[in-house]
């Protein structure tokens, strides 16, 4: 299908479907009603908003559009390539990203731009790919459609931002495919500093080919309103998948995580660590779906959700969900929602660290603890900062 | 002057009573060995010295260094030169043995109106400190006491204990889970510390310790009590005797 085609079958998807209610057991939890039934513009405007370049390769989409000014990605190494969807359009997209979604279709009919990264085989990229998207102009949706390739024995980092001016209200919809190829490796982060007035979703949707291995982190500081769908599909032997995350909120921010992981084929793992810190009235949802089809033997699934209420306001819906057909597997959730650990606070004490210090210290290791498997040192600095203001803040 | 002075100490644990009247005095430079029956209140007595808060103190008074420390929280008991080494050490996910050394180190430091020590300053002291109790890297750089074997979660308390440079050491249990050789190196860890200003108190269940921290008093505690005190032979004939007619006469 070319891209006008796939434009037009997924309009007419989503005029047919239309946006999910909480009647939807999908979206039991999560109303989104405030997005649909505001009317967004899509007329467009500069971004005046501040970021810091975390690489030499940097793109950026201001309000949805590729700025080439504020980019900067023209040293590459050799058959790398990284551009503006537009120009360099793949038959592959639209391929994962699956219409039945009114996000998803909306996003493929409407999508005003996006990163294009496609790494040839055996091409290990050193360099992370630094993807910012700013937003400040009001009441608009920006509809960004990311599609990032990693061939045969390659390997690439990409680090998704998205940062909004304070108080703006829009609504971020995005889609990003990625495909790793067989031997191939994507080490993905998404950060998301969206503004506390907007409404942010992405659907973000992997295939995994033979001894694959995909990365992500996520990490949800911004909107009023959001959710990630996370969906890998293990579709090679030897595969694994890494989804960890970590969503700080406040006030009246509502954030909803769902994760599905199809293992299709045998000897895959799938590792997901997502933890939660709730301030005020602040509410999350996490629903970690694990799909073991029946050939899938010998799977290695481990799920967990933990979270910290800092507030009797704050509020969280967990979920688990294993579908498990194949025989020989191991496969293991859990799920927690609590306070901190008194032994531990004691045990500080003991040692000399007062109270206060000690609840910041267990309050920022609970978080932390999401970034143990972060292998981007600038990543991980990064996001450490962007924790530790974020606590600084927080009734701790 | 003494460095502890417990009298007459009562303690009780979820409204039951545990200690039921403790009488012992440490002055500096003692080492002093508690052992006594499962369950008669010695990890009740460390963690009521160390100020858990779910023990509560009943009756009776405790002196550190000629001061009551009722009104002292765990931390301030811990700035002023106390430090318990666990029985069962928490472990710690997410933060570094290093960065909760440091920080540690720092707020006793801190507290006594010390300078902080710098990243270089620090990493001069964790050296020094490994020639007392020799201690892998790695379980320094990972998360405190998180996947740690039940042996080096001891000689990590011991290596805290050497970075706090308390006045008075309680180290409860520390040789249990520990092979001859750990056994060992945390013992001249301990007797590297023994110093004139310095007191112990060391609870523990077997002898084979006490051949090396060799103690200068030993008691015996048994439900609550200490129902007797002697040398460092009393551990000897309890290690062939046991404690039956302790309990027996306690019972009786
Ligand atoms: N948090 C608690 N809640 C209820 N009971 C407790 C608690 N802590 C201790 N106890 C009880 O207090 C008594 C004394 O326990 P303690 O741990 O002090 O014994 P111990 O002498 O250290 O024993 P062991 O040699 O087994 O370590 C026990 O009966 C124990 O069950
Ligand atoms: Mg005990």
């Amino acid at each position: 299908m070319d891209l006008k085609d796939l434009r037009e079958k997924a309009a007419a998807d989503f005029k047919a479907n239309g946006f999910p209610t909480t009647k939807d057991e999908q979206w039991r939890f999560t109303d989104v009603s405030r997005v649909a039934n505001t009317e967004f513009s899509t007329e467009w405007t500069a971004a005046s908003v501040d970021f810091e370049p975390l690489s030499k390769i940097v793109l950026v989409f201001e309000n949805g559009k590729l700025s080439r000014k504020k980019s900067s990605f023209d040293e590459l190494p050799k058959g790398v390539c990284i551009g503006s969807i537009l120009d360099l359009v793949d038959p592959r997209i639209g391929t994962l990203a699956d219409s039945q979604s009114a996000f998803v279709s909306s996003n493929t009919a409407c999508f005003s731009d996006g990163a294009f990264i496609e790494v040839p085989e055996g091409v290990q990229m050193d360099t992370p790919i630094h993807l910012v998207y700013l937003a400040d102009a009001e009441g608009v949706a920006l509809h960004l459609r990311n599609f990032i390739s990693a061939g045969k024995g390659s390997a690439v980092t990409v680090i998704e931002e998205y940062i909004g001016q304070e108080n703006a209200t829009y609504w971020t919809n995005a889609v990003t495919e990625v495909f790793v190829a067989d031997e191939g490796s994507v080490d993905h982060y998404k950060v998301q500093c969206e503004s506390a007035s907007s409404f942010h979703f992405q659907t973000l949707e992997t295939h995994l080919g033979t001894n694959a291995i995909f990365s992500n982190h996520t990490v949800t500081l911004g909107s009023v309103l959001g959710r990630n769908d996370i969906r890998g599909k293990l579709a090679g032997e030897g595969g694994e998948a890494i989804c960890n995350g970590l969503y700080l909120l406040k006030d009246k921010q509502h954030f909803d995580t769902h994760i599905f992981m199809d293992h299709a084929v045998p000897k895959c793992n799938s590792h997901e660590l997502y933890k939660g810190i709730l301030d005020d009235k602040a509410w999350a949802v996490f629903c970690g779906r694990i799909l073991v089809q029946k050939d899938a033997q010998e799977t290695d699934a481990i799920q967990s959700n933990a979270n910290l209420l800092l507030s009797r306001g704050a509020k969280v819906n967990t979920l688990p969900q294993l579908e498990i057909y194949a025989d020989d597997v191991k496969c293991t959730h859990g799920a927690t929602i609590g306070e901190l650990n008194e032994t531990a606070l004691y045990y500080l004490q003991t040692r000399g660290i007062d109270p206060i210090k000690g609840h910041a210290m267990l309050t920022f290791a609970f978080a932390n603890e999401v970034l143990d498997e972060v292998k981007c040192k600038t990543a991980k600095t990064y996001i450490e900062g962007l924790v530790h203001d974020w606590l600084e803040n927080a009734s701790i | 002057m003494a460095l502890i002075e417990i009298k007459d100490l009562h303690a009780s644990v979820a409204d039951k009573p545990i200690l039921k009247g403790i009488n012992l005095t440490i002055k500096p430079g003692e080492v002093h060995a508690i052992m006594g029956p499962n369950g008669s209140g010695k990890s009740t007595l460390s963690n009521v010295l160390a100020g858990n808060e779910a023990y509560v103190k009943t009756a009776g008074q405790v002196l550190f260094d000629g001061k009551d420390i009722d009104d002292l929280a765990a931390h301030e008991r811990a700035c002023a030169g106390m430090f318990l080494a666990f029985q069962y050490p928490v472990e710690i996910a997410g933060i570094s043995n290093m960065y909760f050394l440091k920080a540690a180190v720092n707020a006793v430091r801190k507290y006594q109106g010390k300078d902080q020590l710098d990243a270089m300053e620090f990493l001069d002291l964790i050296e020094e400190k490994k020639k007392v109790v020799q201690i892998r890297d790695d379980l320094l750089a990972r998360a405190v006491n998180s996947g740690f074997s039940g042996g080096e979660k001891k000689r990590n308390e011991i290596f805290q204990m050497a970075m706090l440079e308390p006045k008075l050491g309680i180290l409860d249990e520390t040789d249990s889970g520990l092979d001859i050789d750990a056994l060992r190196v945390v013992a001249d860890g301990v007797n590297a510390l023994r110093s004139p200003d310095r007191g112990f108190l060391v609870i523990t269940h077997y002898q084979r310790l006490l051949d090396y921290i060799v103690p200068d008093f030993v008691h015996v505690l048994v439900d609550g009590q200490i129902v007797k005190s002697g040398g460092k032979e009393l551990a000897l004939s309890l290690e062939d005797e046991g404690y039956a007619s302790w309990v027996e006469e306690k019972g009786a």
